[in-house]
């Protein structure tokens, strides 16, 4: 179980038409860890996270999660398998209160004890995120940009996952507000025994909470290793990071 | 006096009708952002259905139970087959292919059950009721139809505030893609919601075709005036829809009666420019217009 990879991404070959976004993207992703995917705009970054759920269907390559071939199945499919993502734009529903955001996030919770269960997952989610409690009535329109992305990362929650893909969750928030959502992120891998794929372009925010990064550059993996030595290779930093 | 009760509250009856259709209009635009040109069609269908269980059983209810279940039918199986292919492209799509499914359907029609007019009953009696001595201009029927409808409406918004399906329903109309990411089917709940909106459809059917007579082409008429209580009323809420059935039976049966009857349907046309060229997003939208 320990060295069973949590997530495969292997030779994927991905796009939107044309030339291909992803050329040839391999990653290896243990379980319980962090592993910060990095690169400039255009890198495929959120390529890379659409096509692991489904959101864009890989013209070669294999996907497998906990040794499930989940290549090409629909967004559905890879939820119902474990995988939560957070979109890029946070994707909140903001017709939709709080709570029935959160309660969509549970929906996965079925079977004889799916009532209660999501009750509970409901009640955890407001102890653990005491924002979102007071806020529960309100349309999702009306949260603030970080409030927004509490609730996305607790709705994804909901289901129990396996997996976590985040998208961008620093985008348009301030650096305090961004240090308590890497915060949060730490303390799930660390509470939970969750696997978090961590899409970021504030590299340096990513690598101070990841065990592993991932660079991305024109559709292919450039670099891979622990974060630490990413945050040392100077070079790399400069010339891919930018900082 | 009387004779304007007896306009406005006749107007109420039939404005029923108009947002049983704009209710069914609104539910699959919500859903799935395709006006759906055969809803008339869709609710003539079932009213032949209704029909040749009728004339077979001599019972009326069984009928009318048996209409609501084939719109339940006729929806789900349209979306799977003819809906589901053009989801996701061009709009002008879906406006071709429900002009042509409605098309297909009168043809369909026609050729089952011939084009002759046919009597179709209505569920009670329609003797003009009375107050004392004040004429009412409504009927037994007339208020079934409005109970009808109304709980229909309710029984709908119910179902959307309080029950997970309903809260599928409106995450896939508000945000499909991140529906799908949270494990919701799709595809599924977009075929419930043409099968909701083929049973208020085919409910609309059976309690307006007592005064319009069965033929291929009997809701043709009634589908406009439903498509202008749904404008009316924005195209995204249901209760917008109701509301303008309503105002738009009261107005166009006032019309109709002060100004001659062969007028309504030119009246349901003006009205219908006059919202697009006043206040095309609706008076209960917040949104801004769309192109349809």
């Amino acid at each position: 179980m320990s060295d069973a990879a949590a997530l495969v991404v292997e030779d994927v070959v991905a796009g939107y038409g044309g030339a291909p976004v992803l050329d040839g993207v391999s990653i290896l992703i243990k379980p319980a860890t962090i592993t910060a995917v990095l690169g400039a705009n255009g890198a495929g970054k959120t390529t890379l996270l659409r096509t692991i759920t489904g959101l864009v269907r890989p013209r070669q390559g294999r996907i497998m999660i906990d040794g499930t071939n989940l290549t090409r199945r629909p967004p559905e499919a890879v939820a119902r398998a474990g995988v939560a993502h957070v979109p890029e734009g946070q994707g909140v529903i903001t017709e939709l209160t709080v709570e029935e955001n959160l309660r969509l996030g549970a929906l996965l919770r079925t079977g004889r004890t799916g009532r209660a269960s999501r009750t509970a997952a409901l009640a955890e989610s407001y102890q653990r995120f005491p924002v979102l409690a007071e806020r529960r009535q309100q349309a999702a329109g009306t949260l603030s940009g970080g409030e927004r992305q509490i609730l996305v990362i607790a709705r994804a929650l909901m289901a129990k996952p396996r997996v976590l893909l985040l998208d961008e969750p620093s985008l348009g928030l301030a650096p305090r507000i961004v240090a308590q959502v890497m915060e949060l992120v730490r303390q799930l891998r660390d509470d939970s025994g969750l696997t978090v794929l961590l899409v970021e372009q504030n590299a340096r925010s990513a690598l101070s909470i990841a065990d592993r990064g991932v660079v991305l550059n024109l559709g292919k993996v450039v670099a891979e290793s622990a974060a630490a030595e990413l945050l040392t290779d100077v070079g790399l930093r400069r010339h891919y990071l930018g900082f | 006096m009387q004779e304007f009760l007896e306009f406005a509250l006749g107007g109420l009856a039939v404005g029923m009708i108009y947002a049983a259709i704009g209710l069914s209009l609104v539910l699959i635009w919500r859903g799935t952002r395709i006006l759906n040109y055969s809803q008339g069609g869709m609710a003539m269908f079932t009213t032949y259905v209704a029909l040749i269980v009728i004339n077979h059983t001599g019972n009326y209810w069984e009928g009318f139970g048996a209409a609501l279940a084939a719109g339940l039918l006729l929806g789900a199986v349209l979306e799977r087959v003819v809906i589901r292919p053009i989801e996701n492209k061009p709009p002008l799509n879906a406006v071709i292919v429900t002009i042509g499914l409605l098309i297909f359907l009168e043809g369909l029609a026609g050729i089952i059950y011939g084009g002759q007019f046919r009597s179709f009953p209505p569920a009670f009696s329609i003797v003009g009721l009375s107050v004392g001595h004040t004429a009412l201009g409504i009927s037994r029927t007339d208020l079934f139809t409005a109970a009808a409808v109304l709980t229909a409406a309710l029984l709908l918004a119910a179902l959307f505030r309080f029950t997970a399906v309903g809260l599928r329903l409106r995450a896939t109309a508000f945000a499909p893609n991140v529906a799908r990411l949270l494990g919701v089917r799709i595809g599924r709940v977009l075929t419930l919601g043409w099968a909701l909106a083929g049973l208020i459809g085919a409910l609309a059917g059976v309690l307006v075709t007592p005064s319009t007579f069965l033929y291929p082409n009997s809701m043709d008429s009634i589908f406009v005036l439903g498509f202008t209580a749904a404008v009316i009323g924005g195209l995204e809420s249901p209760v917008g829809a109701i509301v303008g059935g309503l105002v738009l039976g009261v107005v166009l049966n006032l019309a109709g009666g002060y100004l001659g009857s062969d007028l309504v349907p030119m009246f349901g046309l003006a009205a219908l420019m006059l919202v697009l060229m006043v206040r095309p997003s609706g008076l209960f939208s917040t949104t801004a217009v769309r192109q349809v």
